[in-house]
């Protein structure tokens, strides 16, 4: 019962949501309604016992990526008049492509409910295991079976890192004042404070 | 609590419901009361290392001064700037206020005294950690004033960069734990260091660990000395120029509910949470969530003592000491406790 | 299926992997100034893993000794021809390169490091046993060329190619992602071998549209018509070394990764493919000659010829059979050949203030100039256009021959009629370098190892290349024979 209430309410969200990233004025108000899907998202598979995955679309798409979009977003100065005056332009093009995926989302439902499409039976091969919490199970088949696909995705992630600084990266010309914190934390104060005691008239020999 | 509501006759989901929102106010109402007492113990700790007397006038010791403050704060006039962005100038503090709220559901009292016993609480701390920069961000942008919105994006910066390095410590203390299960944390620690003393602290590799952490806390709060968010010579007052009244109170009361938060962690994680501080069968006779109140009031006091003493860093210290020191140490301590573990506990 | 035994297997990766991040090293702490020795240090890496691999396509290795990690990555010797292939192209790309980016102030040490890491992706991609390691290696790959087309930062062109590959590319990844999640979905695994079991019974509806979704993303990374529209631009816009390293290796391995999920996932039903298959390389061929007839620059031209030259490979492709993959081996051989031979050839043009030219005019009377070059080129073109005494020619015959026996006549009459066409530009080409009046604007020197690769590249396409045919073509046909391996 409460799952079921659950379900519809996280659902509902989402796909509320997700209507309202598009439709909102603001962009800011529209990453705002996308920052919502993620984390409607996230309950639902909190629901279907998918937890880990759950907290990590929250770490990183709502903790991260969504914080940068933002980021952007309220740095850039978009001007929605100028691109809804191309919006009018394009809508025929827009209400065909409508019409096409509405055709194919009925035909694919049809066609499953008529018992027409026949899914493919899982060769189990990535079969969790029973009775282990879900980060082991990911984990098993992360660091076993699918190990050398997980360390390839590492070199991706590396080849885009590379990529984002070989495109960007600028060498300073003239660097600030550099700066040598040890040096700074080495000096005690006996190397910069003298204590004198001057006799009156005399001043002090620096 | 649940098997207690229902030997008063309710059935099973109203007695889970009715324990589950009791648990809530349980928490939620003597934090609030914790927060209002620590303004003060953080003003008093502040005021006597200036040589000063603090707050004294208000009640017994100026006891009641936090008090006074919130009916100040709750009974002024909620100003919103005409140029704001009205809805988000006021969601912002909700936000921020909710979200510290939030992470307490996961965090063991005692042994078994948790709101949420889940597997994935320190996930879950996270998660929820992550989201606070909203409140803050969204709260600059929507004051549509030039001092609030540089602060948003300080704020923004500087929280992603030290929530990685923060990331990184704590699958240190997960990897020495085995679990992501907050009490499990707890229980991993018992015992730690020589068989006697409770806490990840003990361990030589998790101790760097340990001071990375605190620090990540301090800039991950916007503690001085990271509070460039709210950096009072540069930026008026933040993020927090534009509020006033309950909405300022209340961005008052979540950043206060963050850093008793982290203290906590700092006491659940490395400290043997609600362990007593050495394995000696009398200590077991002090409760204990006592011991973890001893160990969270302890942290504040550092974190207050930082506060007084320690001038504000420049930014770019700042992004250089997160993404330059911190990154790399926490993951060489990865590879290095991942690899020990290995060596030690799974056997190559 | 020990992990040992898989480790053993994809040796030649591992080397790759290391040898990048042991290069990225040295370039963050070194800077710059280690780009040429970097670049120098890549070649050996690449050449120790051609050393690897070589002795496992002479042995012609495959079936269930070849395939690491749960099928997920096959070492068979199909995939190893291919890898020959890409590390040869891999290291033209490096060797050409750092004259060319020290010019235009653009060599840095990540450039050896990319390159290392694209070859690693394709090395990936022609191994793929797995729907997942196809995208991994093929991601890995598209990720590295796309900072590669933006690697002249200075160069808005170079800018626009990067971005506009990468946002291409991007949509192609994304169609060929939901084909794969379409097939993974109606046939409950994402191996090769196993889809291939699952098909055999029949081609289910939903499985047909993720083989045409999958074959639309591929078709896209060989820029097969009509998914084309990116080459021209993205080749004119890139680095001259960098599009010469895009025309080849790449190539190389998105066409032996679209044989591999063509024949060894879906080679059950091969007539539900071959329709599109066919239509891609007609299609390929023709627009590939008529759209270079008109170009003025010889990059675009270039990329056009390399459409039309894909085209000729997907015939091979077509015939289904092992015979038809042994083809296509060869043809990508003198492609790669070919390739790397027109664009050392167009680098070495250059006026006297050592800029690079790059219009078809600059080359009028380039035999007074420079004889050498012009006669390298004008093998070239030849060779590219298929006029007999060139290795082109060969080649073509053994695409052709294949589709012939595969009873695809029509198919290999139009792909002849159409190779006519293509013949008009090439020759246009030699036309202007000999008989046209001298322009006198190529003046530059080129050094030594340009000339090297240059006379290499040419002595393999010029009739000489047949001495080797009889070998070569045993041994593709070795390589090929391994890819209908059941494992």
């Amino acid at each position: 019962m409460i799952q079921t209430l659950a379900f519809y309410l996280f659902a509902a969200m989402v796909i509320a949501s997700a209507a309202l990233t598009i439709l909102a004025r603001n962009p800011v108000h529209s990453v705002m309604w996308l920052i919502s899907s993620f984390f409607n998202a996230a309950g639902l598979m909190i629901i279907i016992g998918a937890e880990f995955i759950a907290m990590l679309l929250v770490i990183v798409y709502v903790g991260a990526v969504a914080v940068l979009f933002l980021f952007i977003v309220m740095m850039l100065n978009i001007d929605f008049a100028e691109l809804r005056a191309g919006f009018m332009k394009n809508f025929p093009v827009g209400i065909a492509i409508a019409l096409v995926l509405l055709a194919e989302l009925v035909l694919g439902i049809g066609a499953y409910r008529a018992g027409a499409l026949e899914l493919g039976v899982p060769d189990g091969s990535a079969a969790p295991i029973l009775g282990a919490s879900n980060i082991e199970n990911i984990g098993a088949l992360m660091y076993g079976r699918y190990l050398f696909l997980f360390e390839t995705a590492g070199l991706i992630l590396l080849v885009a890192m590379i990529g984002a600084i070989v495109l960007t990266h600028r060498e300073q010309r003239a660097p600030r004042g550099h700066q040598n914190i040890a040096k700074q934390i080495a000096r005690q104060p006996e190397d910069a404070i003298v204590n004198t005691k001057p006799e009156v008239g005399k001043g002090v020999q620096l | 609590m649940t098997a207690f509501f229902q030997s008063l006759g309710m059935t099973y989901e109203w007695a889970w419901f009715t324990s589950t929102i009791a648990g809530i106010l349980l928490i939620a109402l003597p934090l609030m009361l914790a927060v209002a007492m620590i303004i003060y113990v953080d003003r008093k700790i502040w005021a006597a290392m200036a040589l000063r007397k603090g707050p004294n006038v208000v009640g017994p010791f100026g006891l009641l001064q936090s008090f006074a403050d919130g009916l100040k704060v709750f009974l002024q006039e909620t100003i919103i700037p005409s140029a704001a962005n009205k809805g988000l100038f006021l969601l912002a503090p909700i936000i921020t206020f909710t979200v510290a709220l939030l992470a307490w559901a996961v965090i063991p009292f005692n042994s078994g005294a948790v709101l949420a016993d889940i597997n994935v609480g320190l996930l879950y701390i996270l998660a929820v950690s992550s989201l606070g920069v909203y409140g803050v961000v969204i709260s600059g942008w929507a004051s549509n004033s030039k001092y609030p919105f540089f602060s948003a994006m300080r704020a923004a910066a500087q929280m992603i960069s030290y929530e990685v390095s923060i990331g990184f410590t704590l699958v240190c203390v997960v990897l020495w734990a085995g679990t992501f299960n907050m009490n499990g944390i707890v229980l991993a620690q018992q015992g730690h260091g020589l068989g006697f003393v409770n806490g990840f602290f003990f361990n030589p590799l998790l101790f760097p660990m340990w001071v990375v952490f605190l620090i990540s806390a301090l800039a991950e709060t916007a503690r001085a000395p990271f509070d460039l968010t709210e950096a009072e010579s540069e930026l008026v007052a933040g993020y927090q120029t534009e509020y006033s009244s309950m909405s300022f109170a209340l961005f008052w009361l979540g950043e206060y509910a963050n850093v008793l938060l982290m203290c906590t962690l700092n006491a659940v994680l490395f400290f043997g949470g609600w362990l007593p501080p050495v394995e000696w069968s009398l200590l077991y006779y002090v409760p204990g969530w006592l011991w973890l109140f001893i160990k969270i009031f302890f942290f504040f006091f550092v974190f207050s003592w930082i506060k007084a003493t320690v001038p504000r860093f420049r930014y770019d210290q700042l992004m250089r000491l997160g993404w330059k020191i911190f990154l790399p140490l926490s993951l060489l301590f990865v590879v290095l406790i991942s690899g020990w573990l290995m060596l030690t506990r799974y056997g190559v | 299926m020990e992990l040992q035994a898989s480790l053993s297997l994809i040796a030649p990766e591992i080397v790759l992997s290391l040898s990048a991040l042991a290069l990225l090293l040295i370039g963050a702490w070194g800077g710059d100034k280690t780009a040429r020795m970097n670049s120098i240090a890549a070649c050996i890496a690449i050449a120790f893993c051609f050393a690897i691999v070589a002795p496992r396509v002479c042995a012609g290795v495959g079936g269930p000794d070849a395939v690491a990690f749960f099928g997920q990555f096959k070492a068979d010797a199909f995939s190893g021809f291919a890898k020959l292939l890409i590390y040869a192209g891999s290291v033209a790309a490096l060797l050409i390169a750092p004259n060319y980016l020290e010019r235009v102030g653009a060599m840095r040490a990540e450039y050896p490091v990319l390159v290392i890491l694209a070859t690693l992706g394709m090395s990936i991609m022609v191994s793929a046993g797995d729907l997942l390691t196809l995208y991994i290696g093929l991601e890995l790959n598209s990720l590295a060329a796309y900072v590669l087309a933006a690697f002249v930062r200075s160069d808005s062109r170079s800018a626009e190619a990067g971005l506009k590959y990468f946002v291409l590319g991007a949509l192609a990844s994304g169609i060929l992602l939901f084909g794969m999640s379409l097939t993974y979905g109606f046939t409950g695994t994402t191996n090769f071998n196993a889809i291939s079991t699952v098909v055999a019974g029949g081609l289910s509806g939903g499985a047909m549209f993720g083989l045409i979704f999958m074959l639309v993303g591929l078709a896209f990374k060989i820029s097969a018509v009509p998914f084309h529209m990116w080459t021209p631009d993205v080749y004119e816009g890139a680095p001259t070394p960098v599009t010469a390293f895009f025309a080849s290796a790449p190539k190389v391995a998105a066409v032996a990764l679209l044989a591999r999920v063509a024949l060894e996932a879906f080679g059950t039903q091969v007539d539900a493919w071959r329709q599109v298959v066919v239509f891609a390389a007609l299609a390929s061929i023709i627009v590939g000659a008529l759209g270079a007839i008109g170009q003025k620059n010889i990059k675009r031209l270039l990329a056009y010829s390399s459409i039309n030259n894909v085209g000729f490979i997907l015939v091979g492709l077509a015939a289904g059979t092992a015979q038809g993959a042994a083809s296509m081996l060869l043809y990508l051989a003198v492609y790669v050949a070919m390739t790397v031979g027109s664009f050392v050839a167009l680098l070495m043009l250059k006026n006297e203030n050592g800029d690079q030219l790059e219009s078809i005019s600059d080359l009028s009377g380039l035999r007074s100039v420079s004889p050498v070059l012009a006669f390298c080129l004008m093998s070239m073109m030849f060779s590219l256009a298929g006029i007999p005494p060139f290795l082109g020619f060969w080649a073509k015959l053994v695409v052709f021959q294949a589709a012939v026996d595969a009873n695809l006549v029509v198919l290999a009459l139009l792909a002849i009629a159409a190779s006519v066409i293509g013949a008009f530009y090439y020759i246009k080409i030699v036309k202007v370098m000999f008989f046209d009046q001298p322009s006198g604007v190529v003046l530059g020197k080129s050094d030594g190892v340009h000339w090297a690769l240059l006379i290499i590249s040419t002595l393999v396409i010029s009739p000489l290349g047949y001495l080797a045919t009889s070998w070569f073509g045993d041994l593709a046909q070795r390589a090929a024979a391994t890819l209908f391996l059941l494992s």
